[in-house]
């Protein structure tokens, strides 16, 4: 990472446009960006309950189920997609410069430790060009990787992936195309 | 639960629809408002309760519009609750007549669609927003919806042709409401199909147009409302349950099934007695979605539905069950004014059932059933709303 990269990140962690420049959203919660710290380290993690067990997703501060505290934890990942589709228009730059060559495919997902979560789909690994592919009720794994933004993001991918190797993660991610900006096509 | 008596709704205001313009939501507010009061003959002082719903007022609230506009309300509510705002507001100001909290209330919906703002207030739209759906391809609502859509297609076998009998008859609708901005253009099958597309099976005739309006409508006593020589509609049931369903891994209903039944006794009518229906229309699945758990038909059965019903206001389509469906075209072919959308269903229906709606009139309409839907805080929406309106014979 260069310094530009790192101040320009400093400068609007809260700026009020979404992010219109060749990177992903980078704006996040307070509890969001404990989410991404939470990642860094490790495949998936997300809050339990420390009362009761549950384990939580969007990132809050407080058990749904008992009003609990939480605590993140390393999380197994694997999940079934109950609806999956490629977006073909965006709000923000970054993915309009993606849009512009191929489709980009999201899935939603039900992780068999309880919740549901929305995340990139990782079409390549299911040999798949598009999201009609990937059929409602594939078993997936889900993990997290950092985007160039430096936020971690959720990310669906194929079952039977050595995924405890960041390597494997992190070529999972860089194939995805979500670990470089996507300046604007022919340049300024 | 208590009923809706001796409450009257009139003078329904839409004002201000234009794709993008420099006013701010006060603008639009404050002159709905001024529309409203003309309409009912009223001076501005004669409001004593005041409700307000919008997207776009900043760091304001409905009390500093009270120092903007000079009035002084003994009652003030305001609404953040997207499409469902427009029927909550009604049950709340219906309560507050009731308990003599106020006499004369306007609620009103009301933005701007400043260049820009659509894409601040996608990105920024709740918490679980920003952390969770947002940077998942930064599509804003049409990313869940589609997914949704996607789910619903695949559960239930609809297909897009399905989706379009909702588009095309409301642009029919909107086609003889002059205030709806698409409605000066006619809409096919073939246009619908093959359209552009946006996220998934959504293609662009399945997304609304974002725009700036106003919409407005005032509660009252019945007694006050006679007084007032206006023709008026009467309330005669109203629910709302917000994350209902709450363990459905994908949203396939919404709250209205848990109360549609006691919506039906409240107002001792049943399905077949209404004659229109106003659904939130954010997206036509969620319209399917409405005409299902309203009880129109079964779970699942909303696509054979909509191809079996003639949804136009002048009951001219070919189908021989006829329910007018969005009659003025809906957010579809209206736009979809931030918050105000959530008050469309409100003031058309009043429109329509003082007989006051002019080129889109449903004939004979009686009794309205609306629906209220909003606030898609990740990957589902939450509000749910419905209430069933009666003209009077005047």
């Amino acid at each position: 990472m260069t310094a530009s990269d790192n101040s320009k990140t400093l400068e609007k962690p809260n700026g009020n446009l979404p992010d219109n420049d060749s990177r992903p959203p980078r704006k996040r919660s307070a509890i969001g960006l404990t989410f991404t710290a939470a990642n860094l380290p490790t495949a998936l993690s997300l809050q339990h309950c420390e009362d009761c067990g549950q384990v939580q997703y969007p990132p809050r501060e407080l058990c749904g189920r008992c009003l609990g505290p939480l605590a993140w934890r390393d999380t197994e990942g694997s999940g079934v997609i109950t609806s999956r589709l490629d977006l073909h228009h965006s709000l923000s730059d970054f993915f309009k410069h993606k849009l512009a060559q191929r489709s980009w495919a999201i899935a939603n997902v039900k992780l068999s430790c309880g919740p549901t979560v929305i995340s990139h789909l990782d079409l390549a690994s299911f040999s798949a060009q598009q999201a009609s592919e990937v059929a409602a009720g594939t078993e997936v794994q889900v993990f997290s990787h950092s985007d160039c933004s430096l936020q971690s993001v959720l990310i669906a991918t194929a079952p039977g992936q050595d995924l405890d190797e960041a390597a494997v993660r992190s070529k999972r991610a860089r194939e995805l195309g979500l670990l470089d900006p996507a300046p604007k096509p022919g340049g300024f | 639960m208590r009923d809706y008596q001796g409450v009257a709704l009139l003078a329904p205001v839409s004002h201000g629809y234009a794709k993008q313009g420099p006013h701010t939501a006060p603008w639009f507010i404050g002159r709905t408002l001024k529309l409203m009061l003309e309409q009912a003959g009223l001076q501005k002082d004669d409001i004593d309760g005041f409700a307000i719903s919008s997207f776009s007022l900043g760091i304001d609230s409905v009390i500093p519009l009270t120092q903007h506009f000079q009035i002084t309300p003994r009652w003030v509510e305001q609404l953040p609750y997207g499409g469902a705002s427009g029927v909550i507001a009604l049950r709340r100001a219906a309560r507050a007549i009731q308990a003599g909290d106020a006499s004369i209330i306007a609620c009103i919906g009301g933005d701007s669609a400043a260049q820009g703002s659509f894409e601040v207030t996608a990105g920024e739209f709740s918490t679980f927003t920003v952390d969770a759906s947002f940077p998942y391809g930064a599509a804003g609502p049409n990313a869940a919806f589609a997914l949704i859509t996607q789910n619903y297609m695949e559960r239930f076998g609809a297909r897009r042709e399905d989706f379009a009998r909702i588009a095309l008859d409301q642009r029919y609708n909107a086609n003889h409401y002059p205030p709806a901005l698409l409605g000066h253009k006619t809409l096919s099958l073939e246009q619908y199909l093959n359209a552009r597309p946006i996220a998934g099976p959504l293609h662009l005739f399945d997304c609304v147009m974002p725009c700036t309006g106003g919409e407005g409508f005032l509660v009252m006593s019945e007694e006050r409302a006679q007084a007032s020589g206006q023709p008026y509609c009467l309330i005669k049931a109203a629910g709302e349950l917000h994350n209902s369903h709450r363990d459905d891994p994908i949203q396939e209903r919404g709250g209205w099934t848990e109360y549609a039944i006691q919506l039906y006794e409240q107002a001792s009518l049943g399905v077949e007695d209404i004659d229109l229906v106003q659904t939130y229309d954010d997206y036509p699945v969620i319209s399917m979605m409405q005409l299902e758990d309203l009880g129109f038909c079964n779970k699942g059965e909303g696509p054979q539905f909509v191809q079996s019903t003639d949804m136009r206001f002048d009951h001219s389509g070919t189908q021989q069950r006829k329910l007018p469906h969005n009659t003025s075209g809906g957010q579809l072919s209206v736009g979809q004014a931030g918050s105000a959308a959530g008050y469309m269903g409100v003031t058309e229906s009043i429109r329509q059932l003082t007989g006051r709606a002019g080129s889109n009139q449903v004939s004979s309409a009686r009794h309205a059933m609306v629906s209220g839907f909003g606030m898609i805080n990740y990957d589902r929406g939450l509000c749910s709303a419905a209430t069933i309106l009666a003209g009077v014979d005047q």
